[in-house]
């Protein structure tokens, strides 16, 4: 068990080691590179100093100076950051618990309509871009039915009478940004939810249950669902860091001040601190969600923690 | 049994309309000059609305959108097609080479892991953020990092090939390792690579719209995502009627194109292993 666990840490230590480097290596490698307007000032250290104040600066949170926003790349991200974690974090509840859902229900109608029209339906989603979902979005919801706002994480110059106000207009701009990301990404989950559970109700724990006389929900909900998760949570943490990168997109297109929209904003005024700290926050998320996910897996299933 | 026949024949039905997209894409591609009515760099009045001349009206600096949608089949498809090649190309070799030989297979596997742990379409938009926008340089950043789940799929399938008791009848008879390799490791694998190149192709034309869409892409040869950038970037393409000839059949290349090689995808994937079925 330890073994296996502090394989994983060294080699998420070691990633995110190469991450770092990256992001100093990336700007001075490049031939004609933007170095000259990335706020990187020439000076005559040598490349492993200026490698070693990058490191230590970022243990104290200098991300360096975002020239489009001018101000401190920390200080951008950290105003966008709670809107991408808001974004994402019900964009993952709502995936998660409706891609179980619908995967459970289509094993349990397997071959039957409600099956082949989820399967059909999920499937069509999932080949739609994230960006260009949330356009058609914008263009039919939020223009022509007008039953959305535009964009946005509020809505601007309005004063609230009530603090009960101020969440309803954050929840009624978050639900179009959300659906998005949730459509799209949910077809992972319950592909992987409905062949997990066609494999577990061939089981013959299933039979023997069906054979107590158990009610078929009894065993959906105790035989069934909960063998069949295992593998899903894999699968959670891959989808998330698909959701996470998918933030980017969508944001851009709901103009939602979140760390996406920066990332589209910095790559058209060509502000490669603020990039480069937008990629950080997003890069780490992402091995940050894998890395739980994996500690949990190893927690769950015996299987692994003996190996 | 019919049940099970009738299921089958479903399936297949997708792998067919899948291909069917898929053809229709890379024939218009190949012979976007002939097709196209106008050269996609030719100006003309901009933001025309559709009209005989231009039946899909023009754009911002007045390009004639059927025509660039028919040249962007070009660049989406190139960049897609010659990437996943390449990846593949990468994934099996390494695949091959660490699962068959065993010296080098903890090394080549431990770099695979760090690929596949790395968050790759974020690094993939950094590294193409500070490269200039090209086709090439997009088809080098996607072959650079999608061959991953490839190397580890196709060596797991070497490690049980190379036991097999043919194999092992083989090499007893005074086979040599190319011999082995050539004769009976690389045909049974092909196959599962087929089946990998179609589902890297289908996640490298996402992210490729996804770049060109935030702005990476090619401004001189540009893609489905491209364009679907200039349309974004238009300041009234949500109020007025533009979305409809500007971002629509642009949008529904992309998802055709996807769902042609999702469809494909799962034919294979079902004809190469069988328990995998979609439609059980």
């Amino acid at each position: 068990m330890h073994m296996n666990i502090i394989t994983k840490v060294v080699s998420y230590v070691l990633i995110i080691f190469i991450i770092l480097s990256l992001n100093f290596f990336l700007p001075r490698m490049m031939p004609a590179g933007p170095l000259s307007d990335s706020g990187i000032t020439s000076s005559n250290e040598s490349v492993l100093e200026e490698y070693i104040n990058y490191m230590v600066n970022l243990v104290h949170g200098e991300l360096g100076w975002s020239t489009s926003r001018n101000a401190p790349v920390w200080d951008v991200l950290k105003e966008s950051l709670k809107w991408t974690v808001l974004l994402v974090g019900t964009s993952t509840a709502i995936y998660v618990i409706a891609g179980i859902l619908t995967g459970a229900v289509s094993a349990w109608k397997k071959g039957k309509k409600s099956d082949a029209g989820l399967l059909v339906l999920l499937i069509s989603l999932a080949s739609f871009p994230p960006f260009f979902l949330g356009m058609l979005f914008i263009v039919f919801l939020a223009w022509r039915l007008d039953i959305f706002p535009r964009f946005g994480a509020q809505t601007l110059f309005i004063d609230y009478s009530t603090p009960f106000g101020v969440v309803l207009d954050i929840l009624h701009h978050l639900i179009l940004p959300a659906a998005t990301l949730t459509l799209t990404s949910i077809g992972v989950i319950y592909l992987l939810t409905r062949n997990s559970m066609l494999n577990v109700l061939g089981e013959d724990y299933i039979l023997a249950a069906r054979a107590k006389g158990l009610s078929e929900w009894y065993i959906m909900r105790k035989h069934a669902l909960k063998n069949a998760l295992l593998p899903i949570i894999t699968m959670v943490a891959l989808v998330a860091g698909f959701v996470i990168t998918g933030t980017i997109f969508v944001e851009t297109v709901f103009a939602y001040p979140g760390v996406g929209v920066l990332v589209y904003e910095a790559v058209q005024a060509h502000d490669y601190p603020l990039l480069q700290g937008a990629f950080l926050i997003i890069a780490l998320a992402i091995l940050a969600v894998n890395f739980i996910a994996d500690m949990v897996y190893v927690h769950l299933d015996p299987r692994v923690r003996e190996e | 049994m019919k049940i099970a026949f009738l299921k089958k024949y479903l399936t297949n039905q997708l792998g067919l309309i899948g291909l069917g997209i898929l053809i229709f894409f890379v024939v218009t591609a190949v012979f976007a000059p002939y097709i196209a009515p106008y050269d996609p760099d030719q100006r003309y009045k901009s933001t025309d609305h559709p009209n005989s001349a231009h039946l899909l009206g023009t754009n911002h600096v007045g390009q004639d959108i059927l025509s660039e949608l028919i040249y962007g089949t070009r660049v989406s498809l190139f960049i897609t097609l010659f990437a996943s090649f390449v990846s593949a190309f990468i994934g099996t070799s390494l695949g091959v080479i660490a699962g068959y030989f065993g010296r080098t297979d903890f090394f080549i596997m431990r770099i695979v892991d760090l690929f596949l742990t790395i968050p790759r379409l974020p690094l993939i938009i950094i590294i193409a953020a500070f490269m200039r926008p090209s086709v090439w340089n997009l088809v080098f950043v996607f072959a650079l990092f999608e061959w991953s789940i490839t190397a580890r799929i196709i060596r797991s399938e070497v490690l049980t090939l190379k036991n097999r008791p043919y194999v092992d009848a083989t090499r007893m008879f005074g086979a040599g390792d190319f011999y082995i390799l050539g004769r009976h490791i690389l045909p049974n694998v092909v196959p599962l690579v087929v089946v990998q190149l179609v589902l890297v192709s289908r996640y490298i034309i996402l992210a490729e719209s996804g770049l060109s869409f935030i702005g990476l892409g090619d401004p001189t040869a540009k893609s489905w995502g491209m364009i679907l950038h200039d349309a974004f970037e238009y300041p009234t393409i949500f109020i007025s009627d533009a979305w409809m000839w500007w971002m629509l059949p642009a949008g529904m290349c992309i998802v055709l194109t996807i769902l042609s090689l999702t469809f494909i995808g799962y034919a294979l994937e079902e004809l190469v292993n069988p328990r995998l079925k979609l439609l059980t």
